[in-house]
């Protein structure tokens, strides 16, 4: 489907969704569009892979179409269209734990001074972490969630969340020498 | 309640922000949709004809039961003579009485049970 260009360029956001909770496509593919590079980001910071992350994300707007009309807040469309990318990322999870990371095979290039080349290097970096506390990390930094709403989206105690985010800054602090100074104490 | 991030650290997850091939995303995220719309439709049709097949196979067995049911359901349980009575009583003195009493019962039957 080719979006006609410009048609709902200047509409506000909440007026897209108004028009795609009663079925309007065109509407929704101004939607993906407007929030497709963020969410690709996030999905990329949390499996490292190009591929699964788009097909993560094609699976977070298919869910977004199907479960719109729920949205009661038309306002509310990125926190809940982040929340169910969240969502997509930890059932994903679950159905591939005992191959947990098994699907993350990162480009082994070497890193380049280009945002390309910043972003595998993070990728790497971040595949050294746990999953959980991967997830957290991104959600912290990537998305700069407070402890408290990463609790919340992820079912995670808060005081996990806080150890998983120090220990994880710590590793990433390690592992990133090269672009990170060393940090001052994190409190 | 703090967060305690890492301000090079956020640094380098804002530099790792990258711009992607909007166009194919796009295409593949409506292509899905108008292919599950697609496959709804098709649902629904299948569904429908089927309703459809299913009422006219059975009109003419539900219409001779509905029929049937009709001329049974008022029949008299016990004569009664007086026509007074008979009108008095015929609310519980017939066969769609006892199929109301008996539905009943076991409506509340189940209701006991399952709540």
């Amino acid at each position: 489907m080719r979006l006609a260009p410009g048609l709902f360029a200047k509409s506000p956001e909440a007026v897209l969704v108004g028009l795609s909770r009663s079925g309007n496509r065109e509407a929704f593919a101004e939607l993906v569009l407007r929030r497709q590079t963020w969410i690709r980001n996030l999905m990329r910071r949390c499996s490292g892979n190009a591929a699964l992350a788009d097909d993560l994300s094609q699976q977070v707007f298919m869910q977004a179409w199907r479960t719109i009309r729920q949205l009661q807040d038309a306002d509310r469309f990125g926190p809940w269209l982040k929340r169910m990318a969240i969502n997509i990322w930890l059932q994903h999870q679950r159905r591939n734990d005992p191959l947990r990371g098994a699907d993350e095979h990162l480009d082994t290039n070497p890193a380049r001074e280009d945002t390309a080349g910043i972003a595998m290097d993070l990728d790497r970096a971040l595949a050294t972490l746990q999953p959980d506390v991967r997830l957290c990390i991104v959600l912290s930094y990537h998305e700069r969630m407070t402890h408290a709403e990463i609790a919340a989206s992820t079912s995670l105690p808060p005081g996990t969340v806080k150890s998983h985010i120090r220990r994880g800054t710590k590793r990433l602090q390690d592992e990133l020498a090269a672009y990170v100074e060393p940090a001052e104490e994190v409190t | 309640m703090s967060t305690d991030r890492d301000p090079n650290l956020m640094a380098l997850f804002a530099q790792a922000e990258q711009e992607f091939d909007e166009d194919t995303f796009i295409s593949g995220v409506m292509n899905q949709i108008n292919r599950e719309r697609r496959k709804t439709v098709l649902v629904w049709s299948v569904l429908g004809v089927f309703i459809t097949a299913c009422f006219a196979a059975l009109a003419v067995p539900v219409l001779s039961a509905v029929s049937m049911a009709s001329q049974l359901l008022p029949l008299s349980l016990v004569e009664v003579e007086t026509d007074l009575l008979r009108q008095l009583v015929s609310p519980i003195n017939s066969v769609a009485a006892v199929v109301a009493i008996l539905a009943l019962g076991i409506w509340k039957f189940f209701r006991k049970i399952f709540r």
